[in-house]
């Protein structure tokens, strides 16, 4: 009883982390869609989403609020990590990316690379404000502790099981922005501009569809999920650091590659698997080798599938 | 035709008559000891160049093979360990070795499309260092090995006073490097490269067969960047730890082989020279200037030059790929006939 | 003797069918055309033929028998090699502490000398004296993973286009695919590159084979280039040249394999008259060298006035095969081109 009460608490805790994993590989997976571009910033993008809302929090005194005021607190960070990351992310297409549409895949990317440092070195002068939340900047490159403003309490009562506040924080904002994301998609025009860009940028363009505003858009979408993701995962996690987009970034677009990459569905699901494979392996492996088991299945996947569990073969025109 | 020193000749000749410089500069100014990390790491930008450059394959965990290079050094040549081969044989053994760990990792992964090999490479890289980390009973952990022997010719064991007698090892390891690459590229091999970069349908259907192409392409970058790696371990008297084989030196040697030229050996050189030379010779100076002039205080994050580190990096990549695409000395065209 | 067959070849991508049960055959150093409206899936019978697509139904057949490579006693050889090699990986990965410990810190003595031949038979008693799970277990299923991407990964490309190429089957582009950056003669040496023999070791050394292969190979390549008239422009990289060049590079490039069979898609996109009759007398002499020729075109003259024989395809489907004469009065053709009088 006990065994399955152990795995059930892994598998809550596999899937809340899976699910913010999955949040920030859709936007890999959007921008990869749209132009084929593994954007490497993304990652460091959501560490600097999780740097603003560490510096909201301080600025505002957010500790001190009361329980309402700190709903307010979240969802007001929520909002401005949200517009924060998503303006930097159409930022770095606009001033890094948008010049390289015609020439070859690997300077974008590399492109790409170049932004996601720039990034992570802003995030350690960021780490270096002098504020009593970054220990007044005296150690910049340290990892920093996220005050947990949701309440550390166990919903389910005194027994083994958790559930805090915060699993349920994770839930209720990932999976109604999925299901908004997926209805924009399908039903929107902008939704359908994006898939046409996807599908032939140059037909779409004739057809009248300002490519360059739809990959702008689908930049900022991508960056806005990044920065929701980055607020929770800092309230859940609880330490923030100005390397830890790389990893992130790293979990999610394994996450990403191993869903299909381009498949919005293929994302979640690859993020739920990577978030699920990572607990257990820490519950019953050991941790120290987490890292390496999901590698190798990774690597194992794709020689099965090389598109990914979801993902479509795209036939080259020849 | 008449002979004329090409740029990599030239490059090559000045390297080589740098020391006479350092003679006449103030001990202060003496650049060779910095300049054999230049050496090193164009080694290790030379094999990544064979695989992104020759090949068009990017590979973002070049620095996994040079760990993989350094720890198989260490094993094969600390007391600490049976083997205890001498410095030349285990040198030239982390070439097979690394070559082997090239095809292990490349074998499942070559047939994915560009971009998933590049996170499949990228993961291999921060695994790597996970695996050389935990393994302790083989490779003492985030100790490292040591000590490690240096050449010796007769002459007893080099220390590392014989700063001259390292710089020329390395620059006469450098050139042998320069010249297998570039006998590769012009073979047949290397032709087979340039077309699977410029078009893999088309190289195929003429009869190229890709995968296997790519493979060598993928073990050759491996087993010159595991030699560079050894050669680091055996400079260093050390493996160091799993962690200095990270990302950054990846990063590293991607910066050398875009900003220089990708595709082009005499590219490479000068970009590890620029590359380099920042890194480990400007900003460690401006570092030591700064805290020997007391500006640059522990509190204030921007007044250490190494923390521009990555933004001077970064930036290096994006106005490089959109004012140089094709680097600082792009690569001729290819010809048959040299 | 029929050269190439194609046996009811259909394409289907999703939902689509661009080519359904298509069935002829090439005989031996004919000129045979394919014609037929834009989309009328010409272009992907030639990807289903050389491999680049693999059609839903139906076989290629060259000189009366599949290209596919036979699943021959090497073939099973290197399956058991994967077995082995990836089975025993896992097994020594999962260990690797404890062999470690029982081989070589067990053994070695700091400073004395090292017991090789009780370390050469103490890995081989540690692995067996581990429990199931960690060797008898991991080998299976390692070697069970080795097996199966070594089986998937072969059946993926026992049909490739590389494969078919090598048998001597070679192809223009309809969108020329040269490799921009290469010279003309690399280019052709490209084509040529899997008729030669010296390896990594000879490159990397430069052994005196090296170099009578490189420079057998270069004349050769630059006579083809004198064949189609590009000799003085050897050297040049294949992105300059102007645009009815680069077909005929793409030719040469195709020849330089010394193919059986070339197939051309739509050579003549692009050319002005005078070029065409160029390339008409080009391929004359091609098909004279006794390489058969199978070609698209819309360029009806050059069609008419070189094929042997010539296939009409319409949204997929084969509509007629015949002669050029009987071609040109058969009224199926005339409505696929010019519509029927019902439609109006």
């Amino acid at each position: 009883m006990l065994d399955f009460e152990v795995f059930t608490q892994q598998l809550i805790t596999g899937l809340s982390n899976g699910m913010i994993i999955a949040l920030i590989a859709i936007g890999y997976t959007m921008v990869y869609g749209i132009i084929e571009l593994i954007n490497f910033a993304h990652g460091d993008v959501f560490m600097l989403g999780a740097f603003l809302a560490l510096t909201l929090l301080g600025a505002l005194g957010m500790e001190a609020w009361g329980p309402s005021g700190q709903v307010f607190g979240v969802a007001l960070m929520l909002i401005g990590s949200a517009v924060f990351c998503g303006g930097l992310n159409w930022s770095l297409d606009r001033l890094a990316y948008r010049s390289l549409r015609k020439s070859s895949k690997l300077s974008l990317l590399v492109s790409a690379i170049g932004c996601s440092f720039v990034c992570m070195n802003l995030g350690l002068f960021w780490g270096g404000a002098p504020m009593e939340v970054f220990s007044n900047g005296n150690s910049a490159a340290a990892p920093k502790h996220f005050p947990a403003i949701i309440p550390q309490i166990n919903l389910l009562g005194d027994g083994f099981l958790r559930i805090t506040p915060a699993d349920l924080l994770v839930f209720t904002v990932t999976i109604p922005l999925m299901v908004g994301l997926t209805i924009m998609v399908k039903r929107t025009r902008l939704g359908r501009a994006m898939r046409a860009v996807a599908q032939d940028p140059t037909a779409a363009s004739l057809m009248g569809i300002p490519v360059d505003r739809v990959i702008g858009a689908t930049f900022f979408i991508g960056g806005a999920l990044g920065g929701f993701a980055s607020v929770i995962y800092s309230l859940y996690n609880n330490t923030i650091g100005f390397q830890m987009g790389t990893r992130a970034g790293l979990d999610a677009f394994t996450a990403a590659v191993l869903g299909g990459i381009g498949s919005l569905p293929g994302a979640v699901l690859g993020g739920l698997t990577i978030g699920c494979v990572r607990s257990m392996s820490d519950q019953y492996l050991e941790t120290r080798w987490t890292n390496t088991i999901v590698f190798c299945i990774l690597v194992l996947i794709l020689i099965f599938r090389p598109n990914g569990l979801l993902g479509k073969t795209r036939k080259e025109k020849v | 035709m008449r002979w004329r020193p090409g740029p990599i000749f030239i490059i090559l000749a000045l390297a080589g008559l740098l020391p006479l410089l350092d003679i006449f500069l103030p001990p202060k100014l003496q650049m060779c000891e910095a300049v054999r990390g230049v050496f090193l790491y164009a080694i290790l930008a030379l094999g990544l160049n064979v695989v992104t450059g020759y090949a068009g394959m990017l590979n973002l965990g070049i620095a996994a093979f040079m760990a993989v290079g350094a720890y198989a050094f260490g094993i094969l040549t600390c007391e600490i360990y049976p083997f205890q081969l001498g410095f030349w044989p285990a040198l030239a053994l982390t070439i097979p070795i690394g070559a082997i760990a090239g095809f292990i990792l490349g074998a499942p992964t070559l047939g994915l499309r560009g971009d998933y090999l590049a996170i499949v490479t990228l993961g291999f890289g921060e695994i790597i260092q996970d695996v050389l980390k935990n393994l302790e009973v083989v490779t003492k952990g985030t100790q490292g090995i040591n000590p490690l022997p240096a050449p010796n010719f007769g002459g007893g064991e080099w220390t590392a006073n014989d700063e001259y007698k390292w710089y020329y090892l390395f620059f006469v390891l450098l050139v042998v490097t320069v010249i297998a690459a570039r006998n590769l590229e012009r073979s047949r091999l290397g032709r087979a490269w340039f077309s699977i970069r410029e078009d893999e349908i088309a190289s195929r259907s003429m009869g190229i067969r890709v995968e296997r192409i790519k493979l060598i392409a993928f073990a050759t970058a491996a087993a010159i960047a595991a030699f560079a790696g050894g050669l680091s371990a055996s400079v260093l008297s050390s493996t160091g730890e799993p962690s200095n084989y990270d990302f950054q030196i990846s990063i590293l040697a991607l910066c050398i082989v875009i900003v220089g030229g990708i595709g082009s050996i005499a590219g490479v050189l000068v970009g590890s020279l620029v590359m380099v030379g920042l890194n480990s010779i400007v900003l460690v100076k401006a570092t030591a200037w700064m805290a020997a002039n007391g500006i640059g205080s522990q509190g204030n994050v921007l007044l250490s030059p190494n923390n521009w580190k990555f933004l001077i990096f970064g930036l290096a990549l994006i106005l490089a790929v959109r004012l140089k695409p094709n680097g600082l000395i792009p690569p001729r065209i290819q010809r048959a006939k040299q | 003797m029929s050269v190439l067959q194609a046996h009811g070849i259909t394409v289907k991508f999703g939902g689509l069918i661009a080519v359904q049960d298509v069935h002829f055959t090439v005989k031996q150093g004919e000129i045979y055309a394919v014609i037929g409206p834009n989309g009328a899936g010409k272009t992907t019978l030639f990807n289903a033929v050389t491999g680049i697509y693999a059609p839903t139904e139906g076989h290629v057949e060259f000189n009366g028998h599949e290209i596919v490579e036979p699943l021959t006693r090497w073939v099973i050889f290197k399956f058991v090699c994967a077995f082995f090699a990836v089975g025993v990986f896992t097994v020594v990965g999962l260990n690797i502490e404890t062999i470690w410990k029982a081989v070589i810190i067990d053994n070695y003595k700091f400073g004395q000398p090292f017991p090789w031949s009780v370390a050469a038979t103490s890995w081989y008693s540690t692995i067996w004296s581990l429990p199931l799970v960690k060797n008898l277990l991991p080998l299976c299923v390692g070697g069970g993973i080795g097996v199966g991407a070594a089986a998937v990964s072969w059946s993926r490309g026992r049909s490739a286009p590389d494969h078919i190429a090598r048998s001597g089957v070679a192809r223009t582009f309809q969108n020329i695919r040269l490799f921009n950056e290469l010279s003309l003669v690399q280019n052709v040496l490209v084509g040529m590159d899997y008729r030669m023999k010296t390896g990594f070791m000879s490159a990397l050394f430069r052994l005196p084979m090296f170099y009578r292969e490189r420079r057998e190979f270069y004349e050769s390549a630059v006579k083809l280039l004198e064949f189609i008239g590009l000799g003085d422009r050897a050297e040049q990289a294949a992105g300059s040249l102007p645009y009815g060049f680069r077909r005929r590079l793409e030719i040469a490039r195709a020849l330089a394999g010394k193919p059986t069979i070339i197939l051309l898609d739509e050579p003549a996109a692009g050319m002005n008259p005078s070029e065409v009759v160029g390339l008409m007398a080009l391929i004359r002499q091609v098909r004279e060298s006794g390489i058969t020729v199978v070609l698209i075109e819309h360029h009806m003259r050059l069609v008419m006035g070189v094929s042997d024989k010539i296939l009409v395809l319409q949204y997929g489907r084969q509509i007629a095969e015949g002669t050029p004469a009987e071609i040109r009065v058969n009224p199926k053709i005339i409505e696929a081109y010019l519509g029927s009088e019902d439609h109006g």
